[in-house]
C-alpha cells in the first residue's frame, strides 16, 4: 500500500519531482533551466531541491561550462521511487472503495 | 498525512501540469534538429550528386563538414540546459564502427578509389549505410526512434542501388526529405 509523502506533496516540490521525473534515467537538467519552465524564483527552487536533495531523491552536481559555475539537477531511482509511490497514493484517494 | 479527493485530484492536476511543461522543454532537445541538419545536408548532397555525379565529391565534403559543425554547436548549446551523461561504451561503440568503416575495411578490402564499387554511387551508399549503423545502434542504446530511421533508410539505400540504380539519386534526395520531415514530426506531432 502506498503512502503519501509529506516532503513530495508540498506543491512547490511536487512541480520540482514532477518536472525531473520525465527526464530520462541518465540525464540532468541546469538549475536555471528548472527554474524558468517551473516559475519559481532562484532562493524558492534551491531552498526546495535542498530538501529534496537532504531526502535523497535528487542529486545536485556543480560543474563549471565556459568557466561559469553551473547547477545540474537529477533525480535518484529512490526519488523515482518515492514519486511513483506518491502518485499511486493519490490515485487510490480517487479510486470508490 | 490524509488529504482529502479534491486535494488529492488537486494534486494529480499539478502534476500533470508540471509534467507537460517539462515535456514541452525535453520535446526541443529531441533529435528534430539533427534531423533538419541532417536531411538538408542529404537533400543537397543529393542534388549536387544528382548534377554532377562523381564531380560532387568535393561539394560533399563540405556539406557534410558544414552538417558536423552544426551538429557540435547545438549540441553543445543544448548540453548547457539538459544534459545526459555521457556514456563512454556508446562513444566506443561509434567509434570503432566508424574506424572501420573509414579504414580498416578499406584497408584490409582494398583501396575505395580503386576497389571495384562499380560506381560512385555505389560508394554514397556505402557510406550512408555506415552512418546509419550508428543511427541503428542509437537507436537500440536508447530504445528511439533512431533506430527505425536507422534501419528503414539502410534498406531503401541498397534496395535502391541494386534494384533501381537509375532512380539512386532521386531516392537519396526522398530520403533526405523524409529525414527533413521525420524533423517536424518529432517537434510538432510526437506526445
Amino acid at each position: 500500500m502506498n503512502e503519501l509523502d509529506p516532503i513530495i506533496h508540498q506543491p512547490a516540490r511536487l512541480q520540482i519531482m514532477s518536472a525531473l521525473c520525465q527526464l530520462g534515467a541518465r540525464a540532468r537538467v541546469d538549475f536555471s533551466y528548472l527554474k524558468d519552465n517551473l516559475g519559481l524564483t532562484d532562493g524558492n527552487l534551491g531552498a526546495h531541491l535542498a530538501t529534496l536533495e537532504a531526502r535523497g531523491y535528487i542529486t545536485l552536481e556543480k560543474e563549471f561550462v565556459a568557466r561559469r559555475p553551473k547547477t545540474f539537477v537529477a533525480v535518484t531511482p529512490a526519488g523515482r521511487l518515492a514519486f511513483a509511490g506518491h502518485v499511486a497514493a493519490l490515485q487510490s484517494i480517487l479510486q470508490p472503495r | 498525512m490524509n488529504i482529502s479527493p479534491d486535494e488529492a485530484a488537486k494534486a494529480l492536476q499539478e502534476i500533470e501540469t508540471s509534467r507537460e511543461a517539462m515535456r514541452r522543454a525535453i520535446r526541443t532537445h529531441r533529435g528534430h534538429v539533427y534531423l533538419w541538419i541532417w536531411g538538408g545536408a542529404w537533400v543537397a548532397m543529393s542534388l549536387v550528386n544528382w548534377a554532377y555525379d562523381q564531380g560532387a565529391l568535393r561539394a560533399n565534403f563540405w556539406i557534410s563538414g558544414a552538417g558536423l559543425v552544426a551538429t557540435l554547436l547545438i549540441g553543445y548549446v543544448q548540453g548547457r540546459q539538459i544534459r545526459s551523461k555521457v556514456d563512454r561504451r556508446f562513444i566506443g561503440v561509434c567509434a570503432t564502427l566508424l574506424m572501420f568503416g573509414y579504414f580498416v575495411w578499406p584497408l584490409l578490402l582494398g583501396d575505395l578509389r580503386s576497389y571495384d564499387f562499380h560506381s560512385y554511387k555505389a560508394a554514397y551508399a556505402y557510406f550512408t549505410v555506415l552512418w546509419m549503423q550508428l543511427y541503428m545502434v542509437a537507436g537500440i542504446w536508447f530504445a528511439n526512434f533512431w533506430f527505425w530511421i536507422g534501419l528503414a533508410v539502410t534498406a531503401l539505400t541498397v534496395a535502391t542501388l541494386l534494384l533501381l540504380p537509375a532512380l539512386f539519386w532521386a531516392v537519396t534526395l526522398l530520403l533526405g526529405l523524409v529525414l527533413l520531415g521525420s524533423g517536424f514530426y518529432v517537434r510538432y506531432g510526437w506526445r
